[in-house]
């Protein structure tokens, strides 16, 4: 037993050594129609990665339940891109070496937030809110905060989450690991979406509080009624539509890129 | 095995396979250029980013604080639910008429360890305390470890009650206590003193368990070490950070289980 286990990990060092073939350079989105690809779990860079591959789905997709996982697989070289939202794909590209953005974008996708089924009363009042907002500049400024500049700096307990509000509390599903729009600072969260869910929880009086989940979990925590609504930078799909309610949108247009290796990628 | 391993026959097999792993890992590292100033130099500035800038490392003390205060808390429940249904167990077969009881025991054992602690969490979480929202999410947490530690521990008392000679009841009974005063003062001292080292180890198992309820949204040790990543976007740092942290208190338990051990035979001489 010892012996096989020795002669094995001799072989695997071998191997690793020595069969390094190097394939043909990404330069479009249709070449990944045949590559190994990775999503977050529930995301819809899942989605659009099981439509590009098609049958081969099975075989060549992996879903990881963060994005840090998937870009660690991407960099060792076990997949060949990652499909996820441009903007996290932006920091990463500028935090970690030897990552790069495909030209073309695999898709464009609107935000909401995301309602049980049914809660018509609750849509209205965030909407009525969302509405508001975008009409003073407020979401505008929002933005701008996290769009220019180094937000990991910002300072969690600037953040009002309108405590002992008179409403009761307003319960947000999110997944803070998608920055700039949701990430845990310390025993706090930053982003644009927490930030935005503060203004509305303010602007109906009750009290933010910020249930940290896994992506693939918020469906069933806002559908069971465990949170009030989930704001992770959600995209309205029509799949989507048939299992929940959607506020009107609050970012337009962004986009679905893939992502990966510098050295793999011919512009 | 363990002869293969031992020191006393001098450089055995085992220790060329260890000789190889090691000179293979050197070998790993010296190629990944581990040994150069410049990594080293990129290693620290990784350390500092991933735990002391901005207090960082709190983050994995309030992860910490929060498994251990879990971990407790579901070790105290596993405990006295598997109490009472080993109790009822080996007192059904020792001839108490309670079958309803033993059935709703049995089923509760079957169930509760015939399907995945996972599975049970994301029940107790999103079916069972749906509407309990204002509950801290790690009350659930320790309610569902708890119950499903139970089932485990019911059969570890098990075991411990029935390692007991069977003359030490007859024995209590013929000098006129009852089944429970037997059971009591007779049978479940000398069992508890035997399961105790497993108890432990059942703490021990459910310390490293509880990693998983961060997908219910606790920061548990696990998943603060996943907010790290999510902060700096490092992958591996903060991972191994959380592995250290982990086998530091499991191997401190396991010394404790281990003193425990030499303390509670000692007893009995």
């Amino acid at each position: 037993m010892k012996k096989f286990l020795a002669c094995l990990l001799l072989l695997s060092l071998f191997a690793s050594c020595a069969f390094a073939d190097e394939p043909a350079k990404l330069k479009s989105i249709d070449q990944l129609k045949t590559e190994r690809l990775a999503a977050q779990r529930g995301t819809v860079g899942q989605f659009l990665a099981e439509d590009l591959l098609g049958d081969n789905k099975a075989r060549l997709l992996t879903t990881y339940e963060k994005y840090v996982d998937a870009i660690a697989s991407l960099r060792q070289g076990k997949i060949r891109a990652v499909v996820m939202d441009e903007m996290p794909a932006k920091r990463f590209v500028s935090e970690v070496e030897g990552l790069a953005i495909m030209d073309e974008a695999l898709s464009e996708e609107n935000y909401a937030i995301g309602f049980r089924k049914g809660n018509t009363e609750l849509v209205e009042a965030v909407n009525k809110a969302l509405a508001e907002m975008k009409a003073d500049g407020t979401l505008d400024k929002i933005f701008d905060k996290y769009l220019t500049g180094d937000y990991t700096e910002i300072d969690p307990a600037t953040i009002d989450f309108n405590k002992g509000a008179k409403g009761g509390k307003l319960f947000v599903g999110t997944e803070a690991g998608f920055a700039p729009y949701e990430l845990k600072v310390g025993t706090s969260y930053i982003g644009i979406d927490v930030e935005m869910c503060a203004a509305i929880a303010k602007k109906l009086d009750r009290e933010l509080v910020i249930e940290n989940m896994n992506f693939d979990a918020l469906p069933m925590a806002v559908s069971t009624n465990k949170v009030d609504m989930i704001c992770a930078g959600i995209t309205v799909t029509d799949e989507r539509k048939e299992n929940m309610d959607f506020s009107d949108n609050y970012v337009v247009g962004a986009k679905q890129v893939a992502v990966v290796r510098a050295d793999d990628y011919e512009r | 095995m363990r002869d293969k391993f031992s020191r006393h026959d001098g450089a055995g097999r085992g220790d060329v396979i260890l000789w190889i792993f090691g000179l293979a890992l050197l070998y790993l590292l010296w190629n990944s250029g581990f040994f150069t100033a410049a990594a080293w130099q990129d290693f620290n500035r990784r350390f500092y980013q991933n735990f002391v800038k901005d207090k960082r490392y709190m983050m994995l003390v309030d992860g910490l604080k929060s498994t251990i205060f879990m971990t407790s808390g579901a070790t105290l429940i596993g405990v006295a639910v598997g109490l009472i249904l080993s109790v009822i167990r080996v007192a059904y077969k020792g001839g108490v008429p309670i079958p309803l009881l033993n059935k709703f025991a049995e089923f509760y054992i079957t169930v509760l360890r015939g399907t995945p602690a996972m599975v049970q969490l994301l029940i107790w979480n999103f079916t069972i305390f749906a509407s309990a929202r204002d509950l801290n999410t790690q009350y659930i947490a320790i309610l569902a470890f708890g119950l499903n530690s139970g089932a485990y521990v019911a059969e570890i008392f098990r075991g411990g009650i029935e390692s007991i000679d069977p003359g030490q009841m007859e024995a209590a009974r013929s000098l006129g206590l009852s089944y429970g005063q037997s059971m009591r003062y007779v049978i479940l001292p000398q069992a508890l003193r035997n399961v105790v080292p497993m108890l432990f180890n059942e703490f021990i198992a459910l310390l490293k368990e509880t990693s998983i309820a961060g997908y219910i949204g606790i920061d548990d040790l696990t998943r603060a070490g996943q907010n790290i990543q999510a902060l700096t976007l490092e992958h591996s740092q903060p991972l191994v950070m959380v592995a250290i942290i982990y086998l530091v208190i499991v191997l401190f338990l396991t010394r404790l289980v281990r003193k425990l051990e030499e303390w509670l035979s000692r007893g009995r001489r």
